[in-house]
């Protein structure tokens, strides 16, 4: 019997291919934001509001993972913007290869990359893509526990927009007990309050983000 | 759900090594796992015996070494392990802290001759 020390991550391959996708948005000067949240909290929503707002200024690019089907991709064509469609098929999230995947198709320099996840707290979490960082989605109906029953996307996520607060009068969720929830899982989070059905709250993740697309263009030079 | 591609990730980092180290089976895999991942050690076991036929894993078992959330706090200095992943030091309540382990998911070592 022989004893062989590895002490390699078993993600090392994703981890690996992410480095190389985030050479390649770099190249581009391209903000990625991951975004993530369970089904039904509202990514599409959200997305559809960012391109309608942003769209003028910056050039812009959806990456949609989905299971199975372009319905998302559907519903964003009519914001004529350029979509990319993955479909995971078995898998519960994106992987940094899938995304590999479909870089080939990116032909043109983007400002803003969009890139729609599974909807799933758990999975996508583990599995880097290339972003610059992770925004969760958080809404309302789902209740304000939610940050302590996934931590690690709530850890690692630089942004949580907290959605539906135009149903807060007609829902259990405390948006205090909310944030307090997200700080103690990541006391850096920026925090947003938002509906993305009357537009409440938007303007400040707006000009969160501009700023985030300035910085990334300085960075460059 | 996710350990499936986690798994094959697993199972493939172990056969290259063994390929690497002249082993032409592995009998054991030592893998350190940090209680702050999303990955369950019951579904890595149940994707494992799916997947290590026709492997150098195929009479391998995996021992889970599971691996502590610890902190250090940057106001107080002091280093605690944490039951839950909830991110304010115990001692001075603070929450400006580093994870120092936790999230690890490595393979430690083979053995298999």
């Amino acid at each position: 019997m022989k004893k062989v020390e590895v002490f390699k991550p078993v993600l090392v391959s994703n981890k690996e291919r992410a480095r190389e996708n985030r050479k390649f948005f770099d190249g581009m000067d391209s903000l990625v934001i991951n975004i993530i949240s369970s089904p039904g909290a509202g990514k599409t929503s959200i997305i559809s509001k960012l391109v309608e707002h942003f769209k003028n200024k910056h050039t812009i690019l959806i990456i949609e993972g989905d299971i199975k089907g372009d319905i998302d991709s559907s519903r964003l064509s009519k914001l004529k913007v350029d979509i990319v469609q993955i479909n995971t098929l078995t898998e519960c999230h994106l992987d940094a290869f899938m995304v590999a995947q479909v870089l080939p198709k990116i032909e043109k320099k983007y400002d803003l990359i969009l890139v729609e996840n599974v909807g799933n707290l758990v999975c996508p979490a583990e599995f880097e893509i290339g972003e610059d960082f992770k925004s969760a989605i958080l809404s309302t109906p789902e209740g304000d526990d939610k940050p302590l029953k996934y931590p690690l996307l709530f850890h690692l996520a630089k942004v949580v927009v907290i959605n539906k607060c135009d149903l807060l009068p007609y829902v259990n969720f405390d948006l205090k007990k909310a944030r307090e929830a997200i700080k103690g899982e990541n006391p850096k989070a920026h925090v947003f309050e938002v509906s993305a059905k009357t537009d409440e709250g938007l303007g400040e993740l707006y000009r969160f983000l501009e700023r985030k697309l300035d910085a990334k263009k300085k960075a460059k030079r | 759900m996710h350990e499936y591609s986690v798994t094959k990730s697993l199972v493939d980092l172990c056969n290259q090594e063994a390929d690497k180290n002249n082993l032409n089976k592995i009998h054991k895999i030592t893998l350190k796992i940090g209680r702050f991942t999303g990955f369950s050690p019951d579904s890595i076991k149940f994707y494992f015996d799916y997947l290590k036929p026709n492997t150098k894993c195929v009479d391998a078992k995996i021992i889970f070494k599971e691996v502590p959330i610890r902190i250090k706090c940057h106001d107080c200095k002091q280093e605690s392990v944490l039951d839950e992943p909830l991110f304010l030091c115990p001692h001075c309540g603070k929450t400006d802290i580093s994870v120092i382990s936790g999230r690890e998911f490595y393979v430690e070592s083979i053995e298999g001759e």
